[in-house]
């Protein structure tokens, strides 16, 4: 609960008066519909009585016409502000929070975002930001909008047509449509849920399904695959159906709710009027009013309906969106740029100097480095003269760049793919491809504008990483780290793609983790890591 | 356009018919019901004003009223129920068409998109179902039914309800089709904004290392507010035209309750037949006005449901059309092919779409090991994929355990060979249930040890339960490869399919792999490599050129 709370105060918050301006044209528009069908039936009746009498030509009968005419242009009118200024309103907020939601999920750690698997993590949030939506959109705002016109109507109605209609309408109208809409919320709470969960697995399922599609064929597991997904959809189905179930027997009941009510204020009515305490046009707004009010809780139905989805989405979206502060300190110059000082490691890296990191498969050389580069807890490790967590993410990435394991390209073209690091001239694109031995063969497919498909395809695995080392290099830190950055060349082009990196960086601290070519004499010092088995 | 649309009906539409036209009639007659309430109304209140003040009379009215509501509730209960059995049988039955078409016989459209497909799009045929019909049911009666009463009490209210109805749908018309194509631009661009995202968050350990954080969300941003007002712009439009429907029925209405206002005070002495409209007939025609209007802006909001069917069942037609990829055989769980081991391949040619592959004649027998040597793009993994069945000969033959691959052999034989592709991959699942993918329950340490990927799992944080990344994030290259052999030491089989096994791999690594490779021949399996490196196809017995 405290998690929809936060989000509501952070949709509402993204545009407070977009959504004020919103919600005060919904109680207009639903007054004044209340307004017309009353006047309408007043003046009708008034008319008739009038006529009857005999009395027509003393009978005011602009006024009464003119509000009729006012009441049905104004509504029309405010009727499309409102659904303007609402929808607005939430598609800021729901931008707002997919930002959010981005800016956060670009702070998890290593491990946390190796296992971000694209599709899941996309079409979750996308499904979860768009439950959102209704949320205020179906929930809040129209809920709000209902009580406050109840209440304005109700001090209308005891003054116009007497306290008995007034209660008859709001006595059979607010508590039936409260426990309806609050009994429907709690049946459809955990299925609702469950069907937006079951739909979500069912997509990841799909797409695990055809991307292993030649594995599952192989292993003949094709039908069992596609058995369990069958299995999924008819889950979901069976939620679905029950979720229908309840909602229109919600929305019967509503309906339901809607006539007692308007057969009670003709009750009312029909018992003042019997007792003479009105005339017959008096007696009759109640009934008109009462029908009018129909649309306030009529349309209530969906978004309780879909609350559990919404406070599903909720859940896993609140904890996304919390921010994250770092503390920024200005910089410490006289210290070494890297330091480490580890029971099983520990050295010290100046500028200009370049340090060959060894050891077997398993040692944790790619650990070490993910710490150095703050993605991983760095006990031991300083940057400058403080941990990487002491500083802040800006002005860390300017100095510390790290080539990972495994680097991914987007798609685009290479040039947008190199403009990641930020903005250069193409002098300095050219320059840095140079120095990842990879201008050739970018010249020769075409330049710096040649296209790559989703993930970078359309380059081999190691032209793809020279490309994303030279995204690196373009940075030009003060440390750069390189994680096997020869892994797949042959030993010439390896030998010759350390030394054009020195070049580049030729005031750079270098820090590299490889398993051949450790000689090189672009190294200074080796050192070797065993790990702590 | 119109062909194309007929079809969507006939797909869509026509399979559930009965069901929507019964719960059409449901519909229609809960409709009807209301004219009965109005005039429960209008007769107790013209009763009031003559007198007829007692509880009796206003009881009477009150009962036959809420009866009528009751009733008017449940027809509608009903009708529902009917919509959304009509609707959720639609969904299944494209739902279970696709889960069983689209692994069998690839599309290439993307794996994403046809989930998406699937589990976003194919829900937006339902609103179509079950409000369009309803909706044109209502609209070719309740109107007309309610303008005959109306013309039969007061030709003038008949013929403001006339005049004012028909302009509706051409309005509705002229605004709907620009918000159609609006709303179509709109879908497109929240398709493209989609993709950049995934994208961004497949790099994002990139994006963050690069310093891009900030910069990729603030274009992030920079595109969300776009599209918000690009939004904006169809929803302006969307909303006018529900604005101009609501418009001219308030319009509609109030000049009826005016009209009769008048009529009723004696300043008006025409529009009614003969005798001048009594107050019953008044309230009766002024209670019955906005039920005219009510079925023509229902079908308009139906429209654009209807606009977004259409749409979606665009996407089937297309999918339905992509050009596939097709398998041999059923994929299905087989009994192993009997028969002593062998395979042969004579003059055979794999049909890929749009491409054809000649493959070199190979004989293999128990325990060979053999490489099939080219440069890049001669065709070496389809050899491979031919092979194990997973594409279709155009013609030649392959011979498996001395009989034909063929729909009847494919699977049998599958289940005696074993294939590492070149592409890393991991289902989301535990890595010792990927390990295992035959579900056999047996111990993967023993395969782990001959494929030199004991170390790889035992650093893993959660050992056999880690779930790696769908490229095997949170392991290396060398091994990624090394856990693929694993996996395909644990599957068994007398023949081990390995393309490129040793790509993109540095020298130590690959001779790590090559070793692996070795060892597992020496459990007596044969081997058949597609490589390019010389150093791994010099331990192999033979070697097969094939040439771009």
């Amino acid at each position: 609960m405290s998690q929809v709370l936060r989000i509501v105060r952070r949709l509402v918050g993204a545009a407070p008066w977009a959504m004020a301006r919103g919600a005060a044209l919904s109680v207009v528009v639903l007054v004044m519909g209340a307004a017309l069908l009353g006047l309408s039936g007043w003046f009708i009746t008034a008319t008739g009585i009038a006529g009857l009498a005999g009395v027509g030509i003393a009978f005011d009968v602009f006024r009464p016409s003119a509000g009729v005419r006012f009441l049905a242009l104004g509504r029309t009118a405010a009727r499309y502000g409102e659904r303007l200024l609402t929808h607005d309103a939430i598609l800021r907020a729901l931008a707002a929070l997919r930002v959010a939601i981005l800016r956060r999920q670009a702070g998890l750690d290593a491990w946390a975002l190796a296992r971000l698997r694209g599709e899941a993590v996309l079409t979750r949030m996308i499904s979860d930001v768009d439950a959102l939506d209704g949320l205020v959109l179906r929930v809040l705002l129209p809920s709000a909008a209902a009580l406050l016109t109840h209440s304005v109507v109700f001090a209308v109605l005891v003054w116009l047509a007497g306290l008995p209609v007034a209660l008859a309408i709001a006595g059979l109208y607010l508590p039936a449509a409260v426990l309806v809409l609050w009994a429907l919320a709690r049946r459809t709470q955990g299925p609702s849920d469950a069907a937006e969960q079951g739909a979500q697995h069912l997509r990841r399922g799909l797409i695990d399904m055809i991307r292993d599609r030649e594995a599952l064929i192989l292993t003949g597991r094709l039908d069992v695959r596609e058995r369990d997904l069958m299995g999924l959809d008819a889950a979901v189905r069976a939620e679905t159906t029950g979720l229908d179930r309840i909602e229109r027997s919600a929305g019967a009941l509503l309906s339901v709710i809607a006539t007692l009510a308007a057969t009670g204020a003709f009750l009312a009515g029909g018992w003042m009027l019997a007792e003479g305490r009105v005339d017959p046009a008096t007696a009759v707004i109640g009934l008109f009013v009462a029908l009018a009010l129909a649309e306030t809780i009529l349309p209530l139905r969906r978004g309780f309906a879909d609350l559990g989805r919404i406070s599903g989405a909720a859940r896993r979206v609140g904890p996304a969106i919390a921010d994250l502060s770092i503390v920024e300190r200005p910089p410490l110059n006289n210290a070494p740029v890297l330091r480490i000082t580890r029971p099983d490691l520990s050295l010290t890296l100046a500028p200009g100097e370049a340090l060959a990191l060894t050891g077997p498969s398993g040692a944790g050389k790619s650990t070490l480095l993910l710490a150095i580069a703050g993605l991983l807890p760095a006990d031991g490790i300083t940057i400058g003269g403080r941990p990487p967590d002491a500083w802040s993410e800006a002005s860390f990435r300017t100095r510390v760049a790290l080539l990972p394991q495994r680097s991914a390209l987007i798609a685009g073209t290479i040039r947008e793919n190199l403009c990641l690091a930020g903005g250069f001239s193409d002098a300095e694109f050219w320059a840095s491809l140079e120095a990842a031995q990879l201008a050739g063969t970018i010249r020769a497919r075409g330049g710096l504008d040649e296209r790559l498909g989703e993930g970078g395809h359309g380059l081999s695995g190691g032209q793809a990483r020279r490309l994303a080392l030279a995204r690196c290099l373009l940075r030009r830190p003060d440390l750069l780290v390189l994680d096997e950055p020869t892994e797949g060349l042959d030993d010439a082009t390896a030998a010759a793609l350390l030394g054009s990196i020195r070049r580049y960086l030729p005031r750079a601290a270098i820090l590299v983790a490889l398993h051949r070519g450790a000689d090189h004499p672009v190294f200074d010092r080796i050192c070797r890591l065993d790990g702590l088995r | 356009m119109s062909s194309q649309r007929q079809r969507a009906r006939q797909r869509i539409i026509l399979p559930v018919s009965g069901d929507l036209k019964a719960a059409g009639r449901l519909a229609v007659l809960a409709g009807l019901l209301w004219p009965v309430q109005a005039a429960a109304i209008a007769w107790a209140v013209s009763g009031w004003v003559e007198g007829e003040v007692e509880p009796a009379h206003t009881l009477g009215a009150a009962l036959a009223f809420l009866l009528a509501g009751l009733v008017r509730a449940i027809l509608d209960h009903r009708a529902g129920a009917l919509l959304f059995r009509a609707a959720d049988a639609t969904i299944a039955r494209e739902r279970a068409a696709m889960i069983r078409r689209e692994a069998r016989a690839t599309a290439g459209i993307g794996s994403a998109a046809v989930a998406s497909l699937v589990v976003q799009k194919l829900p937006l045929l339902q609103p179509w179902i079950t409000r369009y019909h309803v909706a044109m049911m209502r609209v070719s009666v309740l109107p007309l039914v309610l303008l005959a009463l109306s013309f039969s009490l007061s030709w003038v209210v008949g013929l403001t309800l006339l005049v004012a109805g028909p302009l509706i749908p051409v309005f509705m018309a002229l605004v709907g089709m620009a918000a159609e194509e609006a709303s179509r631009r709109q879908m497109d661009e929240i398709g493209s904004m989609n993709d950049m995202l995934m994208d961004r968050l497949s790099a994002l350990t990139d994006i963050r290392l690069l310093g891009a954080s900030e910069r990729a969300t603030v274009d992030f941003a920079v595109r969300a507010e776009a599209l918000r007002v690009r939004t904006m712009a169809v929803l302006r439009i969307a909303f006018l035209s529900s604005t101009v429907l609501e418009l001219f029925s308030a319009i509609g209405v109030a000049l009826v309750a005016v009209f009769v206002g008048f009529t009723l005070l004696g300043e008006i002495g025409f529009g009614s037949w003969g005798s001048p409209l009594t107050l019953g007939e008044g309230l009766f025609l002024l209670l019955i006005a906005p039920e005219f209007f009510q079925p023509l802006r229902d079908l308009s909001a139906a429209w654009h449901d209807r606009a977004a069917g259409y749409a979606v069942v665009a996407d089937l037609d297309a999918l339905d059309a992509a050009e596939r990829a097709s398998m041999v055989g059923s994929g299905e769980e087989a009994e192993p092919l009997a028969g002593a081991f062998s395979l042969r391949t004579e003059a055979a040619v794999a049909a890929l779409p749009g491409r054809e592959v000649t493959l070199p004649d190979i004989v293999l027998g128990p325990g060979d090991a053999l490489a099939i040597i080219g440069p890049s793009g001669a065709g070496k993994t389809t050899v491979l994929a031919a092979i194990a069945g997973l594409v279709p000969l155009a013609a030649g033959r392959i011979s498996v355990c001395g009989s034909a691959l063929g729909s009847g052999t494919a699977d049998g034989w599958r289940r005696r060979i074993a294939f590492v592709p070149q592409r890393v991959h991991f289902a989301d699942m535990p890595l010792g249930d990927w390990l295992d993918p035959r579900g056999t329950g047996a111990d993967p340490w023993a395969a782990l040890r001959l494929a030199d990927a004991e170390g790889i799992v035992d650093r893993l944080p959660e050992g056999l339960a880690t779930r790696l990344g769908e490229t095997g994030g949170g392991v290396s290259g060398g091994e990624a490869r090394r856990l693929m052999l694993a996996r395909a030491v644990m599957e068994g089989g007398d023949l081990i399919l390995a393309d490129e096994p040793t790509a993109d791999l540095d020298t130590e690594t690959a001779t790590r792999i090559i070793a692996a490779l070795d060892r597992v021949r020496g459990e007596g399996r044969a081997i058949l490599v597609a490589t390019h490196d010389p150093a791994l196809a010099a331990v192999m017995d033979r070697q097969v050129a094939m040439s771009a």
